[in-house]
């Protein structure tokens, strides 16, 4: 058995794992630094789990290499509530309000796949929003409110960029 | 199982020769780790080859060249790939529904794989050609040629695909893609990507009708009998349901997704549905 070392920055902090070349990075995440916020559905690409950010764009971390992965900014759900202390984000405001779910196992892949389309345009068509989560199942269904949410999110990030613009003159 | 990241292609040539059928490049690893149940006991040594710089898209006189390490939302997102003849690239990619598969998976990828994915269709509808490179230098060869079958190709040990090469089409060329799919983010069940240019007068002076995933050979195949119907004709609504009929010429494969039968249908309702919008771009002088 070959180990790599690698430094993978996740979350804004740098964490050492030794990785065999074949270990996904949803399998690093989980099993090897403890981050089991990412879920492992299918393992083979089809079902948008195992969602993470690699540079603020979506990949799927079960058909990403772990050892592929250094060098690369790493963002799981855990992260994005270190991103913003106590305070939810946007997204898991309107994904709890509008009840985006209903087990829950598919939702950090939604909301990060949806994060990084708001990201890049925070005020997506309908059309949009169904285009970026193109590649998740959820499988109890509940599309319809997930795509509410997102749709609800991007206008209360909207609103609170125009009411911090406002108070900044 | 052993990683390596040359940072250089001659490095990367000497491991590929080094290790041989053992080794395989990887860039986006989603075919690879997709498939990890088929894949891991076979290969001993992954090469990394997103380090080697191969990741561009250029529009010179010649035409366009995409290198092989580039994904497809690069080229989604590719001016280049956006206006005239080859906005086909870009709305091929659109067709695949999975952001996360498109931030990664590269067009070499798609190039080696040849089944199951939308690019080599148009690729070919393009008349590109494959750059091959190894440690003895690169070779040049034609999409046709390189494909062997689904997963075998022409590659020799030591060889990888470094870039695509696509000739600039002539004036008044228009293109288009069609595909059909179970779900948003399934694969295809049939693609067809063509290509139209046409003469002062109005006739078709070329033509490439390509279809992919539907074909028993496993790699997109060009139809003969389609451009035969098409080339030297004016391209009314007569003539392109005349060359859709002729796309039959394709033998289609019967699996899980769909018959032979249906997938025949259907490649017809896609060449025919293509050729529609690259006729009326190439009238629109794109």
């Amino acid at each position: 058995m070959k180990l790599n070392t690698v430094h993978l920055q996740i979350n804004d902090e740098t964490t050492p794992v030794n990785v065999e070349p074949h270990w996904s990075l949803a399998f690093v995440l989980r099993e090897k630094v403890g981050l089991t916020g990412t879920k492992t559905g299918c393992e083979m690409g089809t079902c948008g789990s195992c969602t993470v950010l690699l540079d603020q764009k979506p990949i799927f971390s079960c058909l990403k290499m772990a050892v592929d992965a250094e060098g690369h900014e790493i963002q799981t759900i855990e992260g994005l509530e270190r991103a913003n202390g106590a305070e939810l984000h946007p997204l898991q405001e309107s994904f709890i309000e509008h009840h985006g779910m209903q087990c829950g196992f598919c939702t950090p892949g939604f909301i990060l796949a949806a994060k990084a389309l708001l990201d890049a345009n925070p005020d997506p068509s309908e059309q949009e929003v169904r285009e970026a989560i193109g590649g998740h199942l959820c499988r109890c269904g509940t599309y319809v409110r997930i795509v509410r949410s997102i749709l609800d999110a991007a206008e209360r990030a909207r609103a609170k960029i125009g009411m911090e613009v406002a108070e900044n003159g | 199982m052993e990683y390596f990241s040359p940072d250089n292609l001659d490095e990367a040539y000497r491991l590929l020769a080094q290790y041989g059928e053992d080794a395989v490049p990887i860039a986006g690893s989603s075919f690879f780790m997709g498939h990890r149940e088929d894949l891991f006991d076979e290969v001993q040594v992954v090469i990394n080859i997103k380090r080697l710089g191969l990741s561009y898209i250029e529009l010179d006189d010649g035409g366009l060249t995409i290198g092989a390490t580039t994904t497809l939302n690069e080229i989604f997102f590719s001016e280049l790939c956006r206006q005239g003849a080859f906005r086909v690239f870009s709305e091929t990619v659109a067709e695949l529904h999975i952001n996360e598969v498109k931030n990664v998976a590269t067009i070499g990828g798609e190039v080696c794989i040849a089944g199951e994915v939308d690019m080599p269709v148009t690729l070919l509808a393009y008349d590109a050609n494959v750059v091959i490179g190894g440690a003895n230098g690169s070779r040049t060869m034609s999409m046709a040629d390189f494909h062997r079958g689904y997963l075998n190709n022409a590659l020799e040990i030591g060889e990888m695909v470094i870039e695509v090469q696509m000739p600039r089409p002539l004036v008044a060329t228009g293109g288009g893609f069609a595909k059909f799919e179970r779900t948003a983010a399934d694969l295809p069940i049939v693609n067809v990507a063509v290509r139209i240019a046409l003469d002062t007068d109005g006739t078709c002076k070329e033509a490439r009708v390509a279809v992919g995933a539907a074909t028993v050979t496993g790699v997109p195949r060009r139809s003969v009998s389609a451009e035969a119907a098409l080339t030297g004709r004016q391209l009314d609504d007569q003539a392109i349901a005349e060359a859709a009929e002729a796309s039959n010429d394709i033998e289609c494969i019967d699996d899980f997704r769909a018959t032979g039968e249906l997938r025949s249908l259907w490649v017809r309702c896609g060449v025919e549905d293509a050729l529609k919008r690259a006729v009326a771009r190439a009238q629109a002088g794109e």
